[in-house]
């Protein structure tokens, strides 16, 4: 026990030293602390974006790659291969899978009963019927549910909901059938394919009342259902039908095994399965570069504060020399004086610590939303060349790039950095080390001499 | 009866060929203030720190209590059976003069008793103040950490009190006083007091005065409180030789 109460008090009777090795240690701390944290909190941030973004799988054709191996457009249509619906469907029977989103639309609709909604165009005075469409989903659209007006969202096979106006024009209650007949003869002629159209008779369940300047995605003729009602109605080609497919996979490491099992299940090799990359790195380009620049400052850090705190811990030991010298004249034992200067550096360090975490917590916040905010307004204007470049590339390729896929998608902007647990454990851990650092320092030199040799190179 | 013992003790400079003694063999006697005497570099420190178990003889054996010191641990013999007055002190400077003498109490792992009360009395006896007990040592003047230094080495109540040149830094009146409590030490409490000096007033309070030179301890003639002279050495050296 007296040997801490004398390393307690020996910290009081030689401030100067202490205090130098303190400041050493703290700004050792305080630079882990703060790097650490936005190291961890980025990690977070990334990893959110990554199962958002990075888990959420699509399969389209490689257009791109097609132009880039010399296909023209005549030939790209040529090559073009329609996946059929009902293989959609059963790539999502996969363990890899958390969920899939499946969206279809109808076009090319003529019905006899119904009279289509008419609007005018933006930018044009001439009334114009508005095409009726048959959107369905497999996700639930809460966007829609929440402007319907009378009756309910659909449920079963068949049953859809529609627009007031398209209601109003042609007397449509809740519960009536309306029969549309999808145009797959036209289509078959155009492809040079003998296809009968394809009749769908749907119940009204619900109508929504959409303005159209708020909502510009309702089309007054859209008729809404559900992803089965369209499926069901079996489908020998894509012909007539628009479909895309979100595979949300459980964990975004298991792309490879999933186009694995999709391209065995019969994918075409011009089809590619990717995760939106351009979205991902544009979302999380930022915040991925200052998780590599806090990493590289928190290493030099620890690198160079160690060097220079071995080095003052070196001179202040030789500056302890006569002290031990004296103590272990005394009697006091090796392993007792190598415990008391490890006593005093540990309580150095761990007040360090406590100082240092509350410090480091504070200031981590406002160096985390300086460096994030230089590398958003970065990539921001970075993204505004591309979108120049890429205006120039619709011109080109139709308006089929990769790219393209990264609009919508901002940066990361926003970060919130607080201390956790494991940032503390960390803490712990390189102050323990720094302790031992800076103690057994000490009593390795202390070891070497004898007290004698001491004593008498001080007299 | 004896408290420590040399037999046959040589030591030489490590690294070099200085002969500092040569088959020496004495007995230090509990009860007894013994000086030592010699010219500087004779020799004396080494020999004190050869019995307070800081060095190791080159040779033979120095027993104290009837074991050899070589197969004892030496650091326990050191923090609880002797007491040592360094010729330069050897205080902890920035510690206070309590925190030293309280420090070497603990170091002997002395329990039972109060071991501050038991410092300021110490303190008290060879006179320094309360006071002055809280003051750091550089703060105080050499004839203060002097007495210090042996209110420190009487701390842990040791058995064996080495001193070399414990008045050095002292006046005549403490002096006086330092050296009435080496002679209680002695026959009061039965301690072995071993002293290295040159002042004829603290070989006046020996029981026994050896002199030392060219590596040859010789018992020399002493005036004690009873008078009377002491066997001397063959050829006697007369004592005059070795003041300075």
């Amino acid at each position: 026990m007296y040997l801490i109460t004398n390393a307690i008090k020996n910290l009081v009777r030689n401030k100067g030293r202490n205090i130098l090795l303190a400041a050493v240690t703290l700004a050792i701390i305080i630079g882990a602390v703060v790097t650490l944290t936005i190291h961890n909190a980025a990690s977070r941030v990334i990893d959110e974006i990554r199962l958002d973004i990075g888990s959420r799988v699509t399969i389209e054709q490689d257009i791109m790659g097609m132009f880039r191996s010399g296909m023209g457009v005549e030939e790209l249509a040529e090559n073009t291969i329609h996946i059929p619906i009902h293989d959609w469907v059963r790539f999502a029977d996969s363990a890899y899978l958390s969920n899939t989103i499946f969206n279809a639309e109808v076009f090319n609709l003529e019905s006899e009963s119904l009279l289509p909604v008419q609007a005018t165009p933006p930018g044009t005075n001439i009334l114009q019927d508005v095409p009726f469409r048959i959107l369905g989903s497999s996700e639930l659209d809460e966007t829609l549910s929440d402007i319907i007006v009378h009756g309910r969202m659909f449920e079963g096979i068949n049953e859809v909901v529609i627009d007031d106006e398209l209601a109003h024009i042609n007397n449509i209650e809740l519960g009536d059938t309306i029969e549309l007949n999808a145009l797959l003869s036209t289509w078959g002629e155009l492809a040079g394919r003998e296809l009968a159209d394809k009749p769908f008779e749907l119940t009204v369940v619900g109508i929504y009342s959409a303005d159209l300047y708020e909502r510009p995605l309702f089309r007054f003729s859209d008729i809404f259902t559900s992803f089965e009602t369209i499926a069901s109605a079996g489908w020998e080609s894509n012909l007539g039908l628009n479909m895309t497919a979100e595979y949300f996979l459980r964990n975004p490491d298991y792309l490879e095994l999933f186009e694995n099992e999709v391209r065995a299940k019969g994918l075409p090799d011009t089809y590619i399965v990717s995760i939106n990359q351009p979205a991902y790195d544009r979302v999380a380009g930022p915040m991925l570069s200052m998780k590599s620049a806090v990493m590289t400052f928190s290493i030099v850090i620890l690198i160079l504060g160690s060097l220079v705190l071995a080095l003052i811990s070196f001179l202040v030991i030789r500056e302890r020399k006569y002290e031990v010298g004296v103590l272990r004249a005394m009697g006091m034992e090796r392993g007792k004086v190598a415990f008391g200067i490890l006593t005093e550096a540990v309580v150095i360090t761990t007040l360090c610590l406590v100082v240092g975490l509350g410090l480091g917590n504070a200031v981590a916040q406002p160096i985390a939303n300086g460096l994030l905010g230089n590398r958003v307004a970065a990539a921001e204007a970075r993204s505004e060349e591309l979108q120049q470049d890429r205006v120039a590339a619709v011109v080109v390729f139709g308006g089929q790039m990769q790219s393209e896929h990264s609009i919508g998608y901002r940066p990361e902007s926003e970060i919130t950095v607080a201390i956790s647990a494991n940032v503390i454990i960390q803490i712990i851990i390189i102050t323990l080390a720094l302790a031992a650092l800076s103690g057994i320092i000490g009593v390795v030199i202390i070891t070497q001499y004898e007290p004698l040799k001491i004593l008498r190179e001080r007299s | 009866m004896n408290a420590l013992t040399l037999q046959n003790i040589s030591y030489e400079y490590e690294g070099t060929n200085r002969v500092i003694f040569k088959d020496v063999s004495l007995r230090f006697g509990a009860g007894k203030v013994t000086t030592i005497v010699g010219k500087s570099g004779a020799g004396k420190s080494t020999l004190l720190s050869l019995l307070s178990g800081l060095d190791v003889a080159t040779s033979g054996r120095i027993s104290f209590g009837g074991k050899n010191l070589s197969e004892i641990n030496r650091n326990r013999y050191r923090a609880q059976k002797v007491g040592i007055i360094f010729q330069s002190l050897n205080l902890l400077t920035n510690a206070t003069a309590i925190d030293n003498i309280i420090l070497s109490m603990n170091i002997s792992g002395i329990t039972g008793i109060d071991k501050k009360t038991r410092a300021f009395e110490l303190l008290a006896r060879v006179g320094i103040s309360r006071e002055k007990a809280h003051r750091k040592i550089l703060k105080l003047s050499g004839g203060e950490q002097q007495r210090i230094s042996i209110a420190r080495a009487l701390a842990h109540d040791p058995m064996l009190i080495i001193a070399d040149e414990p008045t050095g830094s002292l006046d005549k009146d403490t002096e006086a006083n330092v050296l009435e409590i080496f002679k209680s030490l002695a026959h009061d409490d039965g301690k072995c007091v071993i002293i290295v000096t040159h002042s004829e007033n603290v070989t006046a309070i020996a029981d026994e005065v050896w002199g030392l030179e060219d590596g040859v301890l010789c018992l020399l003639p002493v005036q004690t409180d009873t008078g009377g002279g002491r066997d001397v050495c063959n050829p006697p050296r007369a004592f005059e030789s070795w003041k300075e």
